[in-house]
């Protein structure tokens, strides 16, 4: 699981903050996966999925950085964690459609939380809503990627 | 995940930064620098002398002409350096803002953006100090020019609620203009600014140019008499403002000397509420009410009064308080145990005067931070426009509550404060925002905004009390500020 230890996001620096641990997390099943043999032949998209969730935590790093006006900090509310925590004990010695299933799940789990997150930061940072979206429909779209696997 | 590490646990004695070295002052006073979240000693600032101080005065004026003589686009460069090495330390920036005067890690990240900020406009050094020229604006063959000037060495005095970005309201536009520059931090908070004079140093502006004294009255008062410093910015309390405006003024200096506040924030019955609520808690209790900036008095125009406070009592009990390092942390400590002491004292008063508190922070606890100068949100109601805690400025996250009946009503009450730094109207009506606007005499108006701050291309402004000066700090005001016009008049025979 996703480590975190506050039960709630309550400012935008936590929800980055889970988000990162998301791609983290995600991240570094993809690359456990792409390791196993039985799921061998799909390899090559786990590798690229690990790669792309690292490329979402430098989008996130980015926008911590310059997607943050102190004017409009305001609390935040209603994004327990618990909704959004995800499951990153890599099954091990998984084939293809376990594989792709276990990380489906991740998928669908992240782009909730993205899109949540993007409804809240609506209200206070368009700039960072835009990202969270973007965020939460490449998740949907890699889940479908991954059902078809 | 748990809190964010720290830099460092400490910081040591700090050094001044001197015509392009670190010197260790050879001062035998210092104060201990306290982490306000845990109550940690985390370095010690040394109180520099009149003699170093002079030192470095005089540095910075052999640094001036050569400086001076840089072509613009040059100097210009070098902030594009700065921003660079400022990015690429920004994390660590933010957290040592956090660790030392307890601000959120939020909102001390979104200080280190707006220091950035100023850095990227002062870049454009070229085209803000370009001048301005007429052919024959003197008679026929006699041609009129005003070429915009730097003037020598400049100095800023800084207060303790924005470490970082208080002092690059000025020296970036003091220094790309063609100044030299000495910041003396607070010496509550000096790691920061010390520790971004590092990107300063690696960006590679010359020796001189730019400088750091560490202290208290000794080099403020230096600064302040010395014949070769032309100009000194503050930003502080009024009384203290005051007395920079008048002493720097009597020693020839030009003076921008920002003082104190008592923002009220107006809401009308149309105002959105829960968007207005939810702004308004960052207002009061962002960076806990330390803000010149931040929401005093909130004022509930007509019959929204009793929802709103309701609502905002609510709101105001889910703040969560506790070391800024922890990301899930809405409101950090005071930044002493001096302030709190002062901000109870105020809540106290308000309660002898007949005040109902409604909330009350004077005994708020964080677990494992026993030691933390932690003062929880405070409303306070049945605030009446004689109560000190209505006139005074806190400084704390207390909202003082009051009601009235008109807008107007709420604006002769502005206006009767000595202070004129900020006001805000929350409304859904045009008119009566247009209304709010044109009538209330405060330097910085929000319409549905709590945090009036401006960015770094307009001027922070601020009348009455709230300012001692003529031209602020930020963008082209600041431009004006560290430049004069040299008229020149040519004739070609």
């Amino acid at each position: 699981m996703v480590e975190c230890d506050f039960p709630e996001c309550t400012t935008f620096g936590s929800v980055i903050r889970f988000a990162l641990e998301l791609e983290k997390g995600a991240s570094g099943v993809y690359e456990e996966l792409a390791k196993e043999p039985k799921a061998a032949a799909a390899a090559e998209t786990f590798k690229a999925l690990a790669a792309a969730h690292k490329k979402r935590g430098e989008l996130l790093e980015f926008t911590r950085q310059q997607k943050l006006n102190e004017m409009i900090l305001e609390p935040i509310q209603d994004m327990r964690r618990e909704k959004y925590l995800i499951d990153t004990k890599t099954p091990m010695g998984a084939d293809v459609k376990t594989a792709a299933k276990f990380v489906a799940k991740i998928e669908e789990i992240s782009s909730v939380f993205y899109l949540d997150s993007a409804k809240i930061a609506k209200m206070l940072m368009a700039e960072a809503a835009r990202i969270m979206d973007k965020l939460g429909k490449e998740n949907l779209a890699n889940k479908a990627k991954l059902e078809s696997l | 995940m748990g809190l964010l590490s720290e830099v460092k646990k400490d910081y040591g004695r700090l050094k001044n930064y001197v015509n392009g070295e670190w010197i260790d002052s050879n001062s035998d006073k210092a104060i201990d620098i306290e982490n306000p979240s845990t109550g940690e000693i985390i370095g010690q600032v040394p109180m520099s002398t009149a003699d170093e101080t002079k030192a470095a005065i005089e540095a910075a004026n052999e640094a001036w002409w050569a400086w001076r003589e840089t072509p613009p686009i040059t100097r210009g460069r070098l902030f594009f350096k700065l921003k660079e090495h400022l990015e690429q330390n920004f994390e660590n920036i933010a957290r040592i803002m956090t660790q030392e005067q307890g601000k959120t890690i939020d909102e001390a990240r979104g200080e280190t953006r707006r220091s950035i900020e100023n850095v990227e406009v002062a870049a454009g050094i070229p085209s803000l100090m370009m001048g301005y020229g007429l052919e024959d604006g003197g008679a026929e063959g006699i041609d009129e020019d005003a070429i915009i000037s730097p003037l020598g060495v400049f100095g800023a005095i800084c207060p303790f609620n924005f470490p970082a970005m208080i002092p690059y309201w000025f020296w970036p536009y003091a220094v790309a203009s063609g100044n030299t520059y000495i910041v003396k931090p607070s010496s509550q908070v000096p790691i920061t600014q010390n520790y971004m004079t590092k990107m300063v140093e690696q960006a590679g502006f010359p020796p001189g140019v730019f400088n750091i004294v560490n202290g208290s009255h000794e080099v403020s008062d230096t600064l302040m008499e010395h014949p070769k410093v032309k100009g000194i910015s503050f930003v502080g309390s009024s009384p203290v403002a005051k007395y920079i405006y008048k002493h720097s003024a009597e020693y020839g200096k030009r003076v921008q000397a920002q003082g104190g506040a008592k923002n009220s924030l107006v809401i009308m019955p149309d105002a959105v509420l829960d968007r207005t609520v939810s702004n308004m808690l960052a207002s009061y209790y962002g960076c806990a009410g330390q803000r010149c900036l931040a929401g005093a008095n909130m004022v509930a125009v007509g019959n929204i009064a009793d929802t709103l406070l309701k609502k905002w009592v609510e709101g105001s009990k889910k703040i969560k308080m506790g070391y800024g390092l922890d990301e899930s942390v809405n409101m950090g400590p005071v930044v002493s145990a001096k302030a709190k002491k002062k901000v109870i004292e105020y809540i106290d008063s308000a309660e002898a005067d007949g005040a109902k508190i409604l909330l009350d922070g004077r005994t708020a606890k964080v677990p494992g931070y026993e030691k933390g100068h932690f003062v929880g949100p405070t409303v306070i109601d049945q605030v009446t426009p004689d109560m000190k805690v209505a006139k005074e400025e806190i400084f704390g996250p207390v909202v003082t509550y009051l009601r009235m009946d008109t807008m107007d009503e709420a604006i002769d009450f502005i206006h009767s404060s000595p202070f004129g730094n900020a006001a805000s109207v929350y409304t859904s009506s045009g008119k009566t925002a247009r209304e709010f606007r044109y009538k209330c005499q405060c330097g910085n108006i929000g319409i549905n905004i709590g945090i009036v701050a401006a960015m770094a291309y307009f001027p922070f402004a601020g009348y009455k009390d709230s300012f001692f000066g003529d031209l602020h700090g930020q963008g082209q005001d600041a431009i004006k500020f560290f430049t004069d016009r040299k008229v020149v008049i040519t004739r070609w025979f």
